[in-house]
């Protein structure tokens, strides 16, 4: 029964960790820029809806899509401004720069926010109803459904929708798409504000379900990274199965080697993942 | 190919740094040994970040191994210093080859992300390791000699200077090189890329093992969080990248700037420090991708156009 309990917790958390890697594998697969401030951004959406709650008193899952059009503004602006600016460099230098942008959003939230925890606590934060002699704590499971909803969105928009015929040819050939009409400028700043837009949902429901502190990026843009690469960069749906296999790998972990091991999992998971899939790394390199 | 006059400069200079104990301040020999040891971290991230084109951020790792090896022989054992050093070193060798034979294999951003995790995965284990303290860490013994440990730390910087000198002119370094541009050509031409990439972090653990073991009884105080600092990753990538990854000088340079200006900032105020520092990272990389180094070799011929050509090779 705790095994089934805890599988339970690890496929609803592992929805949001699947929703999390969305936008990174999105910016990742079109652009071909592996975004470092992706946990950053996260980070951010969290505050944004934090603050929403705190201050403008609105529950935070009708916060989201506020959220969600903010961050898509902060993306587009970041994208059109400076990113497009070096897209076309070095893998080294969109790293790197990815990186720096990283460490400014951290510390311009540490200014902003100080670095206290922070929890988006709405009235039914602690509800939960059994299910078949199980706990099933009701904000997880919403964050699980969002997470969902937002995938399927975003697979409706990519294989349904004129924009995602665009972004899908610029994907596979950036010249030939500028032939037929594409503007690659505004396409690039498009597609990275969706990614934005879904890593700040993401924040707002990680923000519930977990604590938030300028500092959450990094390990967030290393577990996003490891469900795009398992879940691959094409289909929606495989992003939020890969994050589903993180989050029971990462619970298991936790009860049967203790939670101080989550991190060295999840980086062993990362290596194994990389070095059995061998022509996919090679292929994007 | 490097020119005379720049190596005469070097050596003039180094010689004057070698006197700076004799005439500096308590405070100015502190700030030595930091900036030193710093240089020394961005420089062995250059021999595979800047050669070979392989962007790690994991290296901190070599540092806290390094600390560890010294503190555990100098505390657990009594060994002396220099026997400690040794420990620390042949620790991070060994971490080096474990850590690089799997990942080494990955390519780009692949091989970057999964160095990423390296350094939390290091603290969990040290943090339950009831020989290295576990969480609470160790006390070294204490040595109050800051000019011994300014001319050690000057003497690593000059030793892996040197190293990177001989890389940049050895076949060796053009093999690194070689991978950087295009991997598969080099494998193609005879390069034995596996070889050459694990051998260049394991070079790279061994000067940043010393630096940490430097730093360890320097401080006399070790722990996980100290020893496993992430911040050090960026502060050694950031400055190789500035001074210009790739060059002999360009990291030491890039170090000696950076550290002056983090210094003189975090005087006055402290987050905005670590805020330049990623403000830095992001207007080098859009205005100079190949550092200082190429800014200072134009010479007189530069001007803004150098920097708008940058982007124009580079924007969408």
């Amino acid at each position: 029964m705790v095994l089934a309990q805890i599988l339970l917790n690890g496929i609803l958390l592992g929805g949001l960790y699947g929703l999390m890697a969305l936008g990174m594998a999105l910016v990742w697969g079109v652009l071909n820029i592996v975004n470092l401030a992706h946990g950053a951004l996260i980070m951010l959406g969290g505050y944004v809806v934090y603050y929403l709650f705190t201050l403008g008193g609105i529950d935070p899952f009708l916060a989201l899509p506020i959220a969600m059009v903010v961050m898509f503004c902060a993306g587009f602006a970041l994208q059109w401004g400076l990113l497009n600016l070096v897209v076309r460099s070095k893998m080294l230098n969109t790293l790197l720069i990815t990186f720096g942008l990283d460490v400014v959003l951290t510390f311009t939230a540490q200014l902003l926010f100080s670095a206290d925890f922070r929890t988006i606590n709405p009235s039914y934060a602690g509800s939960n109803f059994p299910l078949f002699g199980l706990t099933v704590p009701i904000v997880r499971l919403a964050a699980f459904g969002v997470a969902v909803a937002l995938a399927a969105a975003l697979w409706f928009v990519l294989n349904r929708m004129p924009l995602g015929r665009a972004i899908r040819a610029t994907a596979q050939n950036l010249v030939a798409a500028r032939l037929y009409g594409v503007n690659p400028r505004v396409l690039y700043a498009v597609t990275f504000g969706i990614g934005t837009a879904l890593a700040g949902a993401a924040g707002g429901l990680y923000g519930m379900i977990s604590n938030l502190t300028p500092y959450i990026g990094a390990s967030l843009t290393a577990k996003s990274f490891v469900i795009a690469i398992i879940g691959g960069l094409a289909n929606p749906f495989n992003v939020i199965l890969g994050g589903i296999f993180v989050g029971v790998a990462e619970s298991l972990t936790a009860l049967y080697l203790g939670p101080t091991y989550t991190d060295v999992i999840s980086f062993g998971l990362l290596v194994v993942v990389l070095v059995l899939r061998p022509k996919r790394a090679v292929r994007a390199a | 190919m490097m020119k005379r006059w720049t190596l005469i400069v070097a050596v003039i200079v180094a010689v004057a740094l070698a006197f700076v104990p004799l005439v500096g301040s308590d405070t100015m020999i502190q700030f030595g040994i930091n900036a030193l040891l710093l240089a020394t971290l961005a420089q062995s991230w250059n021999i595979l970040g800047g050669f070979g084109g392989y962007v790690s951020f994991g290296n901190s790792v070599f540092y806290g191994l390094g600390t560890y090896g010294t503190a555990i022989a100098m505390t657990n054992y009594n060994l002396p210093f220099g026997v400690g050093l040794v420990v620390g070193v042949i620790l991070a060798m060994i971490g080096a080859a474990l850590v690089g034979l799997p990942i080494l294999r990955l390519r780009g951003p692949y091989f970057a992300i999964a160095t990423l995790g390296l350094n939390g995965a290091m603290m969990a284990i040290f943090s339950n390791l009831p020989i290295a303290g576990s969480n609470i860490g160790l006390v070294l013994p204490l040595t109050r000699n800051d000019t011994m440990f300014y001319e050690l730390a000057l003497g690593l910087l000059a030793a892996c200077t040197l190293t990177v000198l001989w890389i940049s002119r050895s076949r060796y370094g053009m093999g690194l090189i070689a991978i950087r541009e295009d991997e598969d050509a080099a494998g193609t031409m005879g390069v034995n890329a596996t070889l050459y990439k694990v051998s260049a972090l394991i070079l790279a653990s061994i000067f940043t093992a010393v630096a940490g073991g430097i730093h360890a009884y320097w401080s006399t105080f070790v722990d996980p969080a100290s020893a496993f600092d992430s911040t050090l990753n960026v502060r050694m990538v950031i400055m190789c990248v500035f001074g210009g990854p790739g060059t002999v000088f360009g990291p030491v340079i890039g170090s000696f700037v950076l550290s002056t200006v983090y210094e003189v900032l975090a005087a006055q105020i402290s987050t905005a420090a670590a805020l330049l520092f990623g403000f830095v990272i992001v207007l080098a990389v859009v205005f100079m991708p190949r550092g200082l180094a190429d800014v200072v070799k134009g010479g007189k011929g530069l001007s803004w156009r150098y920097f708008i050509r940058n982007i124009r090779e580079n924007r969408l």
